[in-house]
């Protein structure tokens, strides 16, 4: 064991002392977390001193990559970034495809770990065998693709891969986030704050060390198989065409898009802000992550700015959720955040609930400055942003996020916050989609549907589901049967995913890895026998480390819910009208499913 | 150029077929993402006019039949010629060794990995490019450079190409 697969080095970084050590990965260590996000939940889970201040030098910042990242593979290069959420105060991780995670690999390193606090701010220039910590005075404050040519020009290499935080980052915006390949972001749970902490601008790396699989002819066999499966997939050409903006009118016609905040689940501007629009006004080729066959990102062009981007998330925060109908401005806010390294769900939080609350009377413009924002109006959305990125005036308070900030005003404006632990939610209402309403619940970084993305149940694939999870009801959006089931599964795929450092979209909406698919790729490339019962066992296994992990940062199990409105208030128009989640009822099933 | 979306699975292929392991470093093609302008493009040997490689102390550079550049590693003595003249960085020395593009024996690897149709080979064609003017720009730059530079050299039509798009 060792040989394949592995570069079998871990990265012990301290920048306190501007030392660097490297051990040997302990392969019996990792072989029941295989790599990425839960070798380094298990990572943080064991070395981490829970009490830390998670802008501290003692809180543990760790890169994590996988046996599979960057190998034939396709959609298979994410990194993990792992620590302690200033946001939240529990688990944080945060994963982004681009190159980065393929170049990290080719540096032998399967793990950076990074503990203490630079005097100074500067770069890791980190290669096989050594790491430079290189001063950076002139990169302070500059952007996420300045920072990237920069360190390239000035390693005199342009094939070095960047991770770096932008000026958010620096200013230790609570939701900050650390951005690769020009705008890959990881974006949730604050990781840029952390790295802005320690007084880190960036990591570069450069690889040399080839990676070896055990069984050639086998690797490229199964490696073939999802080659096909992908390309022959029903949503290829939607995918290649939209990537994930094409949600925006999936979940416009099922009335679960956020509009002004979760008070609607619909808008009537649809086409004036809908991937379709996107891909043919403003698309001017496709982008992709290593390897990938799918190539699903796309560069955009708008009369004053251009980027990579958005996907669905941060196209739906900065249109719909806040009442906007302007596109371009959308766009524009797709490049500044990701520019400035901000989270844009997180953000776009901030605004929506300070928009809703003042429109009901909770606060008051002078509760915040002056601040006073109404739905749509981009030129005040702009300058809020621009104070937060900042920490400008009462930027300062929304940069902590809008849960915290709800702390200063009275109950009825904190229950808006749309927050589970603390971490904003993602859009999608949960009233009109069941099993991502648990997700959110039960995610152990707070609100979040990455960690099962039941897509499934939004596939009408009832018999399937009849047989993967004992009822058809799986497969229908609308109801709470068999959902617990569903996430259960799901978050293990999503498990494996994060594992092999496999793009979700493909591994788990798209329905490609299974544990059957996963045991041989692994086995294949690693030489390490895998079994989809032991795959079953690990991922299980791997979901109890979260939720200790979590007890441990002081969460309890009643935290595992959502917020009220999802409760009680329905929806009064569209194809979700009248519909609220039962909450308590599923996250009992899933609690029994887990004999918690 | 236009549709290179920056996948790099040319290079992977490309790795793979030489050398049976992931070492994207030891590709032959090289896929450079300029994140600053949205370019991306893969580089490698063009067969330019001027054969600027071919000025070899030792004459260990031959041209093959498809007219690729045949390195003879018992000749080569490494001394990095072929590299300082290459004005694109398609010629490189790693780890004790040549890397050019031997167009895999007229069956290109990397236009077979290509989903995107980016790559073509095209061996009818008989009308050479020439490489001269970026020769005289490229100057002391090492092979990474010169493949910096002369990729944003190329993406400056397409650039053009895409504001037009948007009007």
């Amino acid at each position: 064991m060792g040989k394949y697969g592995y570069g079998s080095k871990i990265l012990r970084v301290d920048l306190t002392h501007r030392r660097f050590r490297i051990e040997n990965l302990d392969l019996a260590w990792i072989k029941d977390v295989i790599g990425g996000r839960p070798a380094n939940t298990k990572r943080l889970a064991e070395e981490l001193d829970p009490n830390c201040d998670p802008l501290g030098p003692d809180n543990l910042l760790i890169f994590g990559v996988g046996p599979l990242t960057g190998s034939l593979l396709p959609a298979s290069a994410y990194c993990t970034v792992t620590a302690k959420s200033p946001l939240t105060g529990i688990l944080g991780d945060s994963a982004a495809g681009g190159q980065f995670g393929a170049e990290m690999k080719l540096t032998g390193f399967d793990q950076i770990t990074i503990t203490g606090q630079a005097d100074k701010l500067l770069y890791l220039m980190i290669t096989n065998d050594a790491v430079e910590f290189v001063e950076c005075p002139t990169l302070a404050g500059q952007n996420i693709v300045r920072t990237t040519a920069a360190i390239r020009t000035e390693q005199k290499d342009h094939a070095v891969q960047v991770a770096a935080i932008g000026p958010a980052g620096e200013n230790q915006v609570l939701f900050a986030t650390i951005v690769s390949s020009g705008n890959r972001v990881h974006g949730r749970t604050g990781m840029g704050a952390v790295m802005g902490s320690k007084n880190l601008k960036a990591l570069a790396v450069r690889g040399r060390q080839p990676l070896l699989v055990a069984d050639t002819l086998a690797f490229l066999d199964e490696v073939t198989k999802i080659e096909q499966k992908i390309l022959q997939h029903n949503e290829y050409q939607k995918r290649y065409h939209m990537g994930t903006t094409m949600l925006m009118q999936d979940l416009n016609g099922i009335g679960i898009l956020p509009t002004n905040h979760f008070q609607k689940g619909a808008c009537e501007y649809l086409d004036e802000i809908s991937g379709e629009t996107l891909a043919k006004k403003y698309k001017v080729k496709n982008k992709a992550c290593f390897n990938c066959n799918l190539h699903c990102s796309r560069y955009y062009i708008t009369d004053t700015h251009q980027a990579e981007g958005p996907e669905f998330e941060t196209l739906c925060s900065f249109t719909s959720r806040l009442g906007n109908r302007d596109l371009p401005f959308a766009l524009e806010m797709n490049a500044y955040l990701n520019q400035m390294g901000l989270d844009s769900i997180s953000t776009a939080e901030v605004i929506g609930w300070i928009i809703e609350c003042q429109e009901k009377g909770l606060i008051s413009p002078t509760d915040l400055d002056g601040l006073q924002i109404g739905w749509g109006q981009t030129g005040k959305i702009r300058v809020a942003v621009e104070m937060l990125a900042n920490r400008r005036g009462v930027g300062d308070r929304l940069a902590d996020g809008a849960t915290k900030l709800s702390q200063s005003f009275g109950p009825e404006a904190q229950t808006l916050v749309m927050q589970v632990k603390g971490l904003d939610i993602i859009c999608g209402d949960p009233r009109g989609i069941k099993a991502y309403g648990l997700t959110y619940a039960i995610a152990s970084r707070g609100a979040d549907h990455l960690r099962a993305e039941p897509y499934f149940e939004l596939t009408e694939r009832r018999q399937e589901a009849k047989k993967r999870f004992g009822t058809e009801k799986a497969a229908q959006r609308m109801e709470e049967e068999g959902k617990a089931a569903l996430v259960t599964y799901s978050e293990k795929i999503s498990l494996l995913c994060d594992a092999l450092t496999m793009c979700k979209n493909i591994g788990l909406c798209m329905d490609i890895l299974n544990f059957e698919s996963t045991a041989a790729l692994l086995q294949a490339g690693t030489g390490v026998k895998y079994s989809p019962e032991y795959l079953q066992e690990i991922t299980h296994r791997a979901v109890k480390r979260d939720h200790e992990l979590n007890k441990k940062f002081g969460m309890k199990n009643e935290q595992d819910t959502l917020p009220e409105r999802f409760l009680k208030e329905p929806l009064t128009q569209g194809p979700t009208k009248g519909s609220t989640v039962n909450i308590k009822k599923m996250v009992d099933e899933y609690y029994q499913l887990h004999q918690w | 150029m236009e549709k290179c979306t920056g996948c790099r699975r040319c290079e992977t292929a490309c790795a793979f077929y030489h050398t049976g392991k992931i070492s994207n470093r030891q590709a032959r093609i090289k896929v450079l993402n300029l994140y600053e302008t949205g370019i991306d493009g893969p580089n490698v040997c063009q067969q330019c006019q001027q054969r600027y490689c071919m000025n070899c102390p030792v004459d260990a550079l031959t041209l093959g039949s498809n007219g690729q550049i045949i390195v003879s590693p018992t000749v080569c003595i490494l001394c990095g010629a072929c590299e300082k003249a290459c004005p694109i960085g398609a010629i490189e020395l790693f780890d004790g060794f040549v890397y050019v593009c031997d167009l895999c024996g007229g069956d290109p690897r990397c236009v077979k990995a290509c989903t995107e149709n980016a790559i073509t080979y095209q061996p009818d064609i008989t009308e050479k490019i020439s490489l001269a003017d970026i020769k005289n720009q490229a100057g002391k730059m090492n092979p990474s450079q010169k493949r910096h530079f002369y990729l944003n050299q190329l993406g400056v039509e397409l650039r053009k190409k895409w504001s037009k798009h948007h009007g």
